[in-house]
């Protein structure tokens, strides 16, 4: 990549960064770009520490904003993201746009994982596409952007010990290299050990459960343990779940929930976390609670018209 | 069992409806409208709004009385094998108000709709006692008188005050054979925020009906149902004719009920949630969460599925979507006859090598 076009990019990248999104055209090129990078990535994507681990962002720009100024910016500080980065917060555009950028601009600083909600059809209910379409007019950047899920990897491999992915397991898939053979790049389904590592949650009851959701499974402790065991895992890291605390350790800490967007949805009052591992490994959560907020839309929602 | 027999002999038929109006422009000669050219249009409203027999969708109904009162309550009943699908509905509809759905639902499941209180063809000694405790405590003698000791799994279904009622039954726990749990179209958060508004709607409803067509074509054209072949059967249940007035009025007196209508919804969410069994909620058009249900969402304890393109009567507008996504929580949980079926699921056994 030339000099002219990283300073394309930076100039992008600092739009971004003060939530103004980019042009149709520039998202496009920017996708182009992006798939290229994607596609050469793994399905289990190997990562190196030190890392930062955070969750589900939904939107919440001002928050991934609060986010980077906590656990530092990129590239001084290596991310990964296990998904969720659309849907129910106002800046949808803006936040994904600015991932894909960063991972762009830093491929190997930056590891972006699918989530449930980095689906089309997932995407046309819970807001991403109406916002496309307010912002940009047309359906035509949802579309470059939903083409583009589908080359993100699902699962990351920190270290070769902590196992990253935005659900959680999937009775269907017994080790990683299940998960590595199977191809990635298409609409996230209804069913199958694709759709269970998106959708997929850790429970306190053994054994796997139909979940609640209405896709993916409920895993037990003795499912995790017979997973890490197998794989030589020390840790599940996983999204997907709001905690109120931002992490939530479960399963006699072979699993970990890290969410990143505090005050969830402008009204569940949570607090967010990130995860970062450093050098030695070793584990430190950070804490932090919603960013100052200027003049973002009123939460009230319309009333409806009837109650009966 | 009379079902239809009071729509056979309506004030006015389908084709005095017709020549009235059509008499109407000759004997006002003078009035700017006669110089319009009559043009019989392809189908009369009368005819395209015309009142279908609940016969039509499902296939049997009964009256259920009730032991040591004077309370009986209408029910309609499709199906004959499969778990039970019990539907609740909306405050001011019927037991038809899920007819259209029924008939598709009941090829899969046995489907039960019955008259709450103050409602369609059920009659109680207080028609305006519509308080969540005494239409629970209806629900659970109903489900009683049907079936005794033998209980079938239910999935109980409740429709905006009926999805109220629904999670009340649910939270209760004393029926164990309930198996699973929808709610259609209500959310604690925003049904609390509207009901300041609600008596300005109930009177601004059109109050008089000169005949059921035109009730039926007042929903319709008001866009409180969008499904003509639903209204038709649905509406003629939520009307009587009133004698002195010579006109239909609604059945049930809603604005007289106001008392009962925080307790409705008052702590629905959280009573929801802490519902032991498989819940779904199905919500039209845009998602309506408060907090206490954000939260319950986004933690994974319920099904949430935003239907596009429909009203507030998600079962009536689009009932063939509605059934198979009432079919799909059936079998996604694996609810049988006799409650849930899960072989082997529980055990730690990777399928696949």
């Amino acid at each position: 990549m030339d000099s002219n076009s990283h300073g394309n990019l930076d100039e992008q990248i600092s739009q971004l960064m003060q939530c103004k999104p980019l042009s149709e055209q520039e998202v496009r090129g920017l996708c182009d770009k992006a798939k290229e990078i994607l596609m050469e990535e793994s399905n289990v994507q190997p990562v190196k520490s030190p890392v930062t681990i955070c969750g589900d962002i939904h939107g919440q720009f001002h928050d991934l904003a609060e986010l980077f100024r906590i656990g530092g910016k990129c590239p001084d500080t290596n991310y990964l993201f296990m998904g969720d980065y659309v849907d129910r917060g106002y800046y949808s555009v803006e936040t994904v746009t600015l991932l894909v950028a960063l991972k762009v601009r830093y491929r190997q600083r930056i590891t972006i994982l699918r989530g449930n909600h980095e689906s089309r059809q997932i995407t046309q209910v819970y807001g991403f596409y109406d916002e496309c379409l307010r912002k940009y007019g047309s359906a035509n950047v949802w579309k470059i952007f939903t083409d583009l899920f589908d080359y993100f990897p699902l699962t990351a491999l920190v270290e070769s010990e902590i196992f990253c992915l935005h659900g959680g397991l999937s009775p269907s898939i017994e080790t990683l290299d299940n998960i590595r053979n199977f191809d990635r790049v298409q609409e996230v389904p209804h069913e199958g050990p694709m759709c269970d590592l998106l959708w997929s949650d850790p429970d306190d009851r053994c054994g796997w459960g139909i979940s609640p959701r209405g896709a993916g499974y409920t895993f037990g402790q003795d499912i995790s343990e017979q997973f890490n065991h197998t794989n030589n895992l020390k840790l599940i890291a996983r999204a997907h779940q709001l905690v109120m605390e931002g992490y939530n350790w479960g399963h006699d800490q072979k699993v970990v929930t890290i969410f990143s967007a505090p005050n969830y949805c402008y009204r569940c009052g949570n607090m967010a976390s990130i995860l970062e591992v450093d050098d030695c490994k070793g584990h430190t959560f950070i804490q932090f609670e919603p960013a100052p907020r200027r003049g973002e839309p009123d939460v009230t929602r319309r009333t409806p018209d009837y109650f009966l | 069992m009379e079902s239809s027999s009071h729509m056979a002999s309506l004030p006015e038929d389908a084709s005095d409806e017709h020549d009235h109006h059509h008499n109407h422009h000759q004997i006002h000669p003078d009035s700017a409208f006669a110089s319009v050219p009559h043009r019989p249009p392809t189908k009369t409203s009368s005819e395209k709004y015309s009142p279908v027999d609940w016969s039509l969708y499902f296939d049997k109904e009964d009256d259920v009385t009730i032991p040591e009162s004077n309370d009986v309550f209408h029910v309609y009943m499709a199906g004959s094998e499969g778990p039970v699908v019990f539907c609740l509905h909306g405050g001011g509809y019927s037991g038809l108000s899920f007819a259209l759905a029924a008939s598709k639902i009941k090829e899969n499941a046995r489907v039960v709709a019955m008259d709450l209180r103050g409602h369609g063809k059920s009659v109680t000694d207080n028609e305006l006692d519509l308080s969540v405790e005494t239409m629970c405590n209806d629900v659970l003698a109903v489900i009683k008188e049907l079936y005794k000791d033998s209980t079938p799994a239910i999935i109980i279904v409740g429709h905006s005050m009926g999805g109220s009622i629904a999670v009340h039954v649910a939270a209760r726990r004393s029926l164990p054979t309930i198996a699973g749990l929808v709610v259609v179209d209500v959310v604690e958060g925003t049904a609390m925020a509207s009901l300041i508004h609600m008596q300005k709607i109930l009177s601004s409803r059109m109050q008089h009906f000169s005949s059921i067509e035109k009730a039926i074509e007042w929903n319709v054209r008001g866009g409180s149902l969008r499904n003509i072949d639903s209204a038709r059967v649905s509406i003629p249940a939520t009307l009587k004719y009133d004698d002195s007035k010579k006109c239909y009025v609604h059945r049930t007196e809603l604005e007289k009920t106001e008392q009962y209508w925080k307790g409705w919804y008052e702590g629905l969410s959280d009573k929801f949630l802490s519902c032991p069994v498989p819940k779904l909620l199905l919500l039209a058009g845009t998602d309506r969460l408060d907090r206490s249900l954000t939260i319950g969402q986004m933690q994974g304890k319920f099904q949430m599925i935003v239907v596009r393109h429909t009203g507030h009567a998600i079962q009536e507008d689009v009932p063939d979507e509605f059934a198979t996504l009432i079919i799909n929580f059936i079998s996604r949980n694996r609810i049988g006859p006799h409650g849930v079926e899960i072989p082997g699921l529980r055990k730690p056994a990777f399928s696949k090598p």
